[in-house]
């Protein structure tokens, strides 16, 4: 029983760390048609500046990563902005920007895993499953910032969002500031990957090429969930980080990805068109 | 063709010229190339983006090194090793790229890229035959020496690149670049778009797998950089500078890139004293270019290529 638990709530957490991550990379997609590869940069930029902001305390370290985010986010989107309709173009400048965040980092503070105190500590106790709270705290707060983006979806601005992704010129036609709402856009996904490396840092430990490995997650969550529905990216978040989580417990962490790439795989060949995804 | 043989002649009046210091890295730029050229046959002559075409640059090399070793307990012969390297890479070409080469356009993109990694997982998986972390080394006395190992290279990158310009201007190559230009026309016409697709693909993977395996043979050790994103984003670049669908742009800009890579920038860096890999200062200089220019270099090369050949 306490093996179904563990897996019930480990499997969860991953999940909605990579909702948040996910959604955001499959937002940029749907707005922009930009394949941002430096979202996984966002997201490990965010986990390092809680790490450097922690002794200062936890709130602290929240805002600092929030901030640092946001300015990753910022500079990704001015490295976009001119190379914006050649997609092989945006794919190097975005790789290229992972890769010397990556080494950055790598440069700053080296090469082995790294964590954090948690906010909250103690554990909590499911069918003699014991886990630390900070789990239960993530999810939920991954659970509340996904509800966040809904309702935000639902508001005249989403509308807007909405409307850009389904046809920019005609947006623009209709008044729609096309420029502000890129803007907004990244810096709305931004967000959301620097909560998920805020709180992933305290539950996990990070190292600096768990930016690509998180990015090539948001890949495999994306063609599973199809591109540009956040919906889809969520669904498929939690499916994915229940195979994770099971091949953690009874395998080994190494196995994690060649599992994600038979689940894809074999999805593929039932069908191609990924789970959500409709024929082009 | 004219072009693959001055580089041919070139290549090997470079071998009495230059000092011997100078031929390793020449020749591991050639065999860089060469590796950027089979990439082009996917992406610029087929027109499908793909990003994981280190996964067979890995495979090939560990597949070889492995056998010509003796990891699994028995030494083979190196042909038979160079040929179970491509045709391990060749497989898995084929029988990937008929499960993703449904998906179209971002998606298969997509899902080349994740291939690297999780092959990259294999080597620590698996790390008493592939090495690990650290990776292994097939023994000098198994290596071409040191004298024959830049006419290797040469002769290894000239084969890819007359292969690859055969494939490009043979029936095949129409196909590939019907498909490109308009993948509904092509089907109409009657063409077996994801026949010649996968067709493509395996052949690109396969070349990629041989030039795996020539790079251990000439550098002696095998470890997980052979697959990583830092290789790709190499080949991506060298190819979009050089221009695409072009062959020689990627090929003779994937050897200007190297060697710029190792000679200016890592000199660059050790004469300031800065201890700190190249790959910053090359990935800061890459970004900076390609927005400057998206595509100044490519559209220039490709007239005078057109004028030359």
């Amino acid at each position: 029983m306490s093996a179904v638990a563990s897996l019930v709530i480990y499997g969860a957490v991953i999940g909605g760390i990579w909702a948040l991550v996910a959604a955001g990379f499959s937002l940029i997609f749907g707005v922009m048609r930009v394949l941002n590869f430096g979202h996984g940069a966002i997201f490990i930029s965010a986990a390092y500046a809680t790490v450097a902001f922690a002794a200062f305390g936890m709130h602290i370290a929240f805002v600092g990563s929030l901030l640092i985010g946001l300015a990753v986010g910022l500079i990704i989107y001015f490295l976009i902005k001119p190379v914006r309709k050649k997609e092989i173009t945006a794919v190097i400048v975005t790789l290229a920007f992972a890769l010397l965040v990556q080494h950055l980092l790598l440069l700053i503070f080296g090469n082995r895993g790294l964590t954090v105190q948690p906010v909250v500590d103690g554990l909590f106790e499911v069918f003699g499953a014991k886990f630390a709270a900070i789990r239960v705290v993530t999810l939920i707060a991954a659970i509340l910032v996904l509800l966040a983006l809904e309702t935000v979806m639902r508001t005249s601005f989403g509308k807007q969002i909405t409307a850009v992704s389904e046809d920019s010129d005609a947006a623009m036609l209709l008044g729609i500031d096309v420029e502000r709402v890129y803007l907004l856009v990244i810096l709305i996904s931004s967000l959301l990957a620097a909560i998920a490396g805020y709180f992933y840092v305290q539950v996990f430990s990070v190292n600096p090429e768990l930016g690509l490995k998180v990015l090539i997650y948001a890949f495999a969550i994306v063609i599973l969930g199809g591109l540009g529905s956040i919906k889809g990216s969520v669904i498929s978040s939690f499916i994915l980080g229940y195979i994770i989580a099971a091949t953690i417990l009874f395998l080994s962490p190494r196995w994690s990805e060649l599992v994600m790439l038979l689940a894809i795989v074999l999805t593929l060949i039932i069908r191609p068109y990924g789970i959500f995804g409709v024929k082009e | 063709m004219k072009l693959a043989f001055i580089y041919f002649l070139t290549g090997l009046l470079a071998y009495f010229i230059l000092p011997e210091a100078y031929l390793y890295t020449v020749g591991f730029a050639m065999l860089f190339a060469a590796l950027s050229a089979s990439w082009d046959l996917t992406v610029g002559y087929t027109g499908q983006v793909n990003l994981g075409h280190t996964t067979f640059v890995g495979l090939g090399a560990y597949i070889f090194a492995v056998l010509l070793a003796g990891r699994l307990g028995f030494e083979f012969n190196i042909y038979v090793a160079f040929l179970a390297a491509i045709l391990v890479s060749a497989s898995l070409g084929a029988a990937f790229g008929a499960i993703a080469l449904r998906l179209r356009g971002y998606y298969f993109a997509l899902i080349t890229a994740i291939l690297p990694l999780v092959f990259m997982q294999t080597v620590f998986i698996f790390s008493e035959v592939f090495g690990g972390e650290e990776g292994f080394s097939i023994g000098l006395e198994r290596g071409v020496t040191p004298e024959w190992r830049y006419l290797f290279a040469l002769l290894v990158s000239f084969a890819v690149l007359s292969i690859l310009l055969l494939i490009v201007r043979s029936r095949f190559g129409v196909r590939f670049m019907a498909i490109r230009d308009n993948e509904e026309l092509a089907e109409a016409i009657g063409i077996d778009t994801t026949k010649y697709k996968v067709l493509s693909f395996t052949i690109s993977s396969a070349m990629a797998g041989f030039v795996g395996a020539a790079i251990v043979l000439y550098r002696i050790t095998v470890s997980p950089d052979l697959y990583s994103v830092d290789l790709m984003l190499m080949i991506i670049l060298a190819s979009v500078v050089g221009g695409i669908g072009t062959i020689y742009g990627p090929f003779f800009f994937g050897l200007l890139v190297y060697l710029l890579k190792v000679f200016v920038v890592r000199e660059f860096l050790l004469s300031f004293g800065l201890r700190m890999s190249d790959e910053i200062i090359l990935y800061a200089i890459l970004i900076i270019a390609a927005i400057m220019m998206p595509n100044g270099i490519a559209a220039m090369f490709k007239r005078h290529i057109k004028r030359i050949d």
